[in-house]
C-alpha cells in the first residue's frame, strides 16, 4: 500500500516520521485503526435519542427501514442530529462568551484583570444603552457585564443585536422568526425540540437551528470578541513567527492550546516576569519561549505577537517534539490523547478548566480570584520541569515563518484611513473597502475559516483555496485553524502579494497590508461579521447583497456547523469541504443547499475538491456582483 | 454599467475614433504619406515608448491600431481594465497624428496640440529641482468660468504647470486667466483625445530624463509614477471615452480628481464636489508638497509670472 500524503506541511511530515520511531500513536494513526466510517453515521441516519432505539434508518429513500422506532423519517432524524451540532457548538461559544463576562463583572483598578481599551467599552456599553457620560469605568464595565449575561440567560423578548445588523437583514430575521431570545434559552430550544416524539419536521428543526447559531454569531461570540478586547485590548498589527520550528532549542517552552483569552493572557504576564526569567536560567535555560496553538493561540499572538505553533492537527506533534516543558489548556479542541502522548515525554499536560478535566492530566485549576497566581504557579512548574528534557529525543523542525497579525476591524478602518483624501474623508469608515468591491479593483472578500480534519490532507483545503482565492482578486481573512495554516505557509506577509491578481496586489501596496488577514479566533469570526456588516451599512444593502462568501475547508467541530449556519443565516454563502453528516435526508440537503436561499438570500456548498471551490466561488461572486450591478 | 465595463466602452470607441480617422487619412493620403508630429525624436511617444517601433508612414499608422486591439481584453481584472486605458490612449495618440496628417496646422492659438521636445526638455530642469512641484491636467468643464478660473490660477500661483483640454479652456479666457509656456498653462485642445499631448510630455520625460528603453513598458510606467508628479482633474459629466482615458492615466501613476459622481477608487479616482477643495484634494492625492513662503502682498506671486508680459492695455 502506498504512503497517502497526510499534510502538505513538511514539519508535520517531519513530527509524523519520528512519532513512528518513538512508538507513539497521533490522530492519524487512530483515524487509520477505526477503518471506514460507519455509513449511517456519515449520513447523519442513525439516532440515539431514546433507549427504544438506537435506530438507524436506510439513507436511500424507498429502499429499507423508511422510519425509526418512533416513526421519525430520515429527514426528522438528520435534522434532529444536525440541530445538536448546532447546540453544541453554540454552546462552546455560549460558555466561552459567559465566563468573557462574567470575568468583566469581576474586572477591578487593582485586580489582575482590568480594563484596558475604555473606548471599547463605552462603544460597546452605549450599544446596550448604558449611559457612560461621567461614570467611572468600572461601573460602566459591571452595568455591561450584566446586560450581556441578562442577554445569555434572557426569558422573554430578543437579544440586543449590534448595530452592525443592516435593517433589512433584522426584518429578514424577524419575518422567520428567527431572531435569538436568549442565547441559552436557543440551546435549551433545541435540546428540547430534538428529544423523542418532539419536533418532527425537518425545515421547522433547522429554522431553529438558524436562530441558535445567530445567538451564537451576533451574541454569544461577538460579545466575546468584544468584551476580550475591552479587557485585554483591542489587537493591532504586529509581527510573528509560526510553524513547530518556533519551539526553542535551549528555552523553556510553553505551548498554550485551547479557546479563552484570560488564560494565555495572564501566562503572558506570568512569563514576563523579571523572577521568572532569572528562574529559567537558574534551571539551565536562556529564557521562557511562549507559543500558541489553536485559538488561544490565535488569542495571544492577535495582542501579544506570541508565536504560532501549529493548529489543531498538530498539537500531539508539538509534544512529540521531545521539546515542550508544558502543555497548558484550558477548553475545547484539546485532544484528549495528548494525558497518554504526555506520559511518553517529559511534558507536563497540564488542564486549568473545571469544564475540560482530562484524566491522566495534571490538574491546576484556574482561581478566577487569583488568576495571575494560577499562572505564574503554572509557568514554575514549567520551568522545574526543564531539567527533566531528554536531549536525545528532541527534535525540533527547522522550519519557521514570518507572519503579520492582529487584524481587529478597528485596525482594518485604521489601515484604511491611510489611503483616505483628508479632503474627502470620511476617516474610521469602510468606505475604501466598499470603494474598492464596487469598482471591481477586488472582486469580493472571503472568511476562510475552520478546523483541520484527517479526512483532509492536513492544510491542503485552507492553502489551496486561500491561494486560488487572493489569485483572483478576492481578498481574504482568515480566523482559527485556517489562519494559522496561512500564517506557517507565509501567506500571512506584505511579501505575500505577490501571488495575488493585479487588482488585490494594488489594493495591498496602497493599504500596505498582507492579502490574508488574521482577524483572531474563532469567535472572532463576529469580527468578520462586524466588518461585513459595516460595509453593508455604508452602500446601504444587505449583507446578502455583498459579493463575499464563507469558506471551512477543513472543518470538524460542531463549533465550525454553528459558525456555517450563522454566516449562511446572515445572508453569506458558506462552503465545506468536509461533508456535513446530512447526506441520509434529501429534504434536509435540499433546504440547507438550495431552499435556504429563498429564505436568507445564501446557501451551503459541499466541495471537497479545493480547486473546484475556487472556481465555485469565482463564479458565484461574479453573479452576486452582476446583481447588484458592480 | 460597472466601472470595468465602462472602461471598456470607452476604449472601444476609441479604437473605433481611431479606425475612422486612419482610413480617412488612407483614403485622403494613401498609405505611404508621411506620419510626424512637428518637433521631436520620438516619433509617435506613446507608441514608441510602449512597443519600441516608430511609425513614420499612414500604413504603419494603420498597423498600429493592433496594438491598439491586443490591449482590449475585457475581462473584469484591474490589469485589463489598466490596459484598456492605455489602449485608448494610444488610439487618442493615433487619432492626434492622423490630424496632423490630414492637415498642416490642425491647432490654432489658443490650442497648443502637441508639445515639442525643446520645450520639454526646457521643463526637464525645473521639474526635476522641484521648482515645477507638480503638472495638473484640467479637462471637461466647470460649472462656470469663475469657478474654472479660480482651480487653475491656484495651481498656477503654487507653481503648478497645468494643461488645458476641453472647454475649461474657453472658460478660462472668459474668465482672464493669463496662459502661455512661460506662465505654466497650457491650453491643448478642445477634443478630448488631445489629452495625448499631455501625456507624452511625461513619457518623452521618462525616455529623456529617465533613460527608459523604448518598449519597456513597465519600466517606463513605474518611471512617470513614481518620478512625473502629474494628475488629472475631470470636470462636467464624463463620457465612457474620458473615464477609459482615466484609466490610462491611473495606469501612468497619475490619480484622477472629478466633481461627478463615479465609482471611486481611493487615492486612484477620487470624487470631489467642492470646488474650494479640488486643489488640495488633488494635491494630496498625488503626495505634492509645496514648500510656500507666503508674502502678504495683494497680487499672486510665483515662479508661474516670471515670463509674463504686461500689454500696454494691462
Amino acid at each position: 500500500m502506498s504512503e497517502k500524503v497526510l499534510s502538505i506541511d513538511k514539519t508535520t511530515v517531519q513530527m509524523l516520521d519520528k512519532a513512528k520511531k518513538d512508538g507513539v500513536e497521533t490522530a492519524w494513526d487512530r483515524k487509520e485503526i477505526l477503518k471506514a466510517s460507519c455509513g449511517f453515521g456519515l449520513a447523519g441516519v442513525c439516532c440515539r435519542n431514546c433507549t427504544m432505539g438506537p435506530c438507524r434508518v436506510s439513507p436511500v429513500p424507498g429502499k429499507g427501514a423508511e422510519r425509526g422506532i418512533c416513526g421519525a423519517t430520515a429527514d426528522v432524524i438528520v435534522s434532529r442530529n444536525f440541530a445538536r451540532m448546532v447546540a453544541a457548538g453554540a454552546a462552546a461559544h455560549a460558555d466561552h462568551g459567559r465566563s468573557i463576562v462574567l470575568e468583566l463583572l469581576h474586572t477591578s483598578p487593582d485586580g489582575a484583570i482590568k480594563v484596558k481599551d475604555e473606548k471599547k467599552l463605552k462603544k460597546v456599553a452605549s450599544r446596550f444603552g448604558i449611559e457612560t457620560e461621567g461614570k467611572d469605568v468600572y461601573d460602566i464595565a459591571h452595568e455591561l457585564a450584566q446586560a450581556g449575561l441578562n442577554d445569555f440567560g434572557r426569558q422573554y423578548g430578543s437579544i440586543t443585536l449590534p448595530p452592525t445588523v443592516p435593517a433589512k437583514r433584522k426584518e429578514t430575521w424577524e419575518k422567520l422568526g428567527i431572531v435569538p431570545r436568549g442565547f441559552d434559552r436557543e440551546v435549551v430550544a433545541i435540546m428540547h425540540s430534538t428529544h423523542v416524539g418532539c419536533m418532527a419536521d425537518a425545515e421547522e428543526m433547522l429554522r431553529m437551528s438558524m436562530r441558535c447559531a445567530l445567538a451564537d454569531g451576533w451574541l454569544g461570540s461577538y460579545m466575546a470578541t468584544e468584551l476580550s478586547d475591552i479587557m485585554f485590548g483591542t489587537p493591532h498589527s504586529r509581527p510573528t513567527e509560526a510553524s513547530l520550528g518556533v519551539l526553542e532549542d535551549n528555552q523553556v517552552n510553553i505551548v498554550l492550546h485551547g479557546h479563552e483569552p484570560s488564560l494565555s493572557e495572564m501566562i503572558v504576564q506570568a512569563a514576563e516576569m523579571p523572577e521568572m526569567i532569572e528562574l529559567a536560567k537558574s534551571q539551565g535555560a536562556d529564557g521562557i519561549n511562549l507559543c500558541g496553538m489553536c485559538c488561544t493561540a490565535n488569542e495571544a499572538t492577535m495582542r501579544h505577537g506570541v508565536k504560532l505553533a501549529g493548529n489543531f492537527m498538530q498539537q500531539e506533534l508539538a509534544v512529540i517534539t521531545g521539546a515542550v516543558e508544558a502543555l497548558v489548556v484550558d477548553v475545547q479542541c484539546i485532544m484528549p490523547a495528548l494525558a497518554k502522548l504526555a506520559t511518553n515525554y517529559h511534558t507536563k499536560f497540564i488542564t486549568t478548566s473545571p469544564k475540560a478535566h482530562i484524566t491522566g492530566s495534571t490538574h491546576i485549576e484556574m482561581d478566577e480570584e487569583k488568576p495571575l497566581e494560577t499562572a505564574v504557579g503554572i509557568v514554575k512548574e514549567a520551568i522545574m520541569n526543564f531539567k527533566n528534557r531528554d536531549k536525545s529525543k528532541v527534535v525540533i523542525p527547522n522550519v519557521k515563518t514570518k507572519a503579520e497579525v492582529g487584524y481587529s476591524t478597528e485596525e482594518i478602518l485604521n489601515k484604511l484611513d491611510g489611503v483616505v483624501n483628508s479632503q474627502i474623508g470620511p476617516m474610521q469608515s469602510a468606505k475604501p473597502l466598499a470603494d474598492v468591491i464596487v469598482a471591481g479593483v477586488i472582486r469580493g472578500a472571503a472568511g476562510v475559516v475552520g478546523c483541520n480534519n484527517p479526512k483532509t490532507v492536513h492544510d491542503e483545503g485552507h492553502l489551496e483555496v486561500i491561494k486560488g482565492l487572493i489569485k483572483n482578486d478576492i481578498i481574504v481573512v482568515v480566523t482559527g485553524c485556517a489562519a494559522q495554516a496561512a500564517a506557517k505557509a507565509g501567506l500571512l506577509t506584505k511579501e505575500a502579494k505577490e501571488l495575488c491578481g493585479p487588482g488585490l496586489k494594488k489594493v495591498c501596496e496602497l493599504v500596505d497590508i498582507p492579502p490574508v488577514l488574521h482577524m483572531g479566533s474563532c469567535v472572532d469570526i463576529s469580527r468578520i461579521l462586524e466588518l461585513v456588516g459595516t460595509t453593508a451599512n455604508h452602500l446601504g444593502v444587505d449583507i446578502s447583497d455583498l459579493p463575499v462568501v464563507g469558506i471551512a475547508p477543513e472543518y470538524m467541530s460542531e463549533k465550525a456547523i454553528s459558525i456555517g449556519t450563522y454566516v449562511v443565516s446572515s445572508g453569506i454563502d458558506t462552503w465545506l469541504g468536509v461533508v456535513p453528516p446530512v447526506t441520509g435526508g434529501p429534504a434536509v440537503v435540499d433546504f440547507l443547499t438550495n431552499k435556504i436561499e429563498e429564505w436568507v438570500g445564501a446557501k451551503f456548498f459541499v466541495e471537497p475538491d479545493p480547486h473546484k471551490t475556487v472556481e465555485q466561488i469565482v463564479e458565484r461572486i461574479n453573479e452576486k456582483r452582476k446583481k447588484i450591478g458592480i | 454599467m460597472n466601472l470595468f465595463q465602462t472602461i471598456f466602452t470607452g476604449s472601444k470607441q476609441a479604437l473605433a475614433a481611431a479606425e475612422g480617422i486612419v482610413k480617412q487619412a488612407v483614403d485622403e493620403k494613401g498609405r505611404d504619406c508621411k506620419v510626424a508630429f512637428p518637433d521631436t525624436a520620438y516619433s509617435l511617444p506613446t507608441f514608441y515608448a510602449a512597443t519600441g517601433k516608430k511609425v513614420t508612414t499612414v500604413a504603419e499608422l494603420e498597423a498600429a491600431l493592433d496594438v491598439v486591439r491586443s490591449l482590449i481584453v475585457e475581462e473584469e481584472m484591474l490589469d485589463k481594465a489598466l490596459n484598456a486605458g492605455l489602449a485608448t490612449a494610444v488610439a487618442a495618440e493615433l487619432v492626434e497624428a492622423a490630424k496632423y496628417v490630414l492637415s498642416d496646422a490642425p491647432y490654432a492659438a489658443p490650442c497648443a496640440g502637441f508639445i515639442s521636445d525643446p520645450i520639454i526638455r526646457s521643463l526637464g530642469v525645473p521639474l526635476v529641482t522641484g521648482d515645477i512641484p507638480g503638472v495638473a491636467v484640467v479637462l471637461g468643464e466647470c460649472p462656470d468660468a469663475e469657478t474654472a478660473a479660480k482651480v487653475i490660477k491656484d495651481y498656477q500661483s503654487k507653481g503648478l504647470l497645468t494643461f488645458l483640454v476641453g472647454k475649461v479652456i474657453d472658460q478660462a479666457v472668459e474668465a482672464n486667466v493669463k496662459m502661455g509656456l512661460e506662465l505654466r498653462v497650457i491650453p491643448l485642445g478642445y477634443d478630448v483625445t488631445s489629452v495625448i499631448h499631455v501625456v507624452t510630455v511625461a513619457i518623452r520625460a521618462a525616455l529623456i530624463f529617465g533613460a527608459i528603453k523604448p518598449g519597456n513598458l513597465a519600466d517606463l510606467l513605474q518611471y512617470t509614477s513614481e518620478r512625473v508628479p502629474a494628475f488629472v482633474n475631470a470636470f462636467g459629466p464624463l463620457s465612457e471615452l474620458v473615464v477609459s482615458a482615466g484609466a490610462g492615466a491611473i495606469a501612468l501613476g497619475f490619480p484622477v480628481v472629478t466633481d461627478q459622481t463615479v465609482t471611486e477608487v481611493p487615492t486612484l479616482l477620487l470624487t470631489q464636489k467642492d470646488y474650494d477643495k479640488v486643489v488640495k484634494t488633488s494635491l494630496e492625492a498625488r503626495k505634492i508638497k509645496i514648500k510656500i513662503t507666503e508674502i502678504p502682498i495683494p497680487v499672486a506671486f510665483a515662479a508661474a509670472f516670471e515670463g509674463e508680459r504686461i500689454r500696454k492695455n494691462d
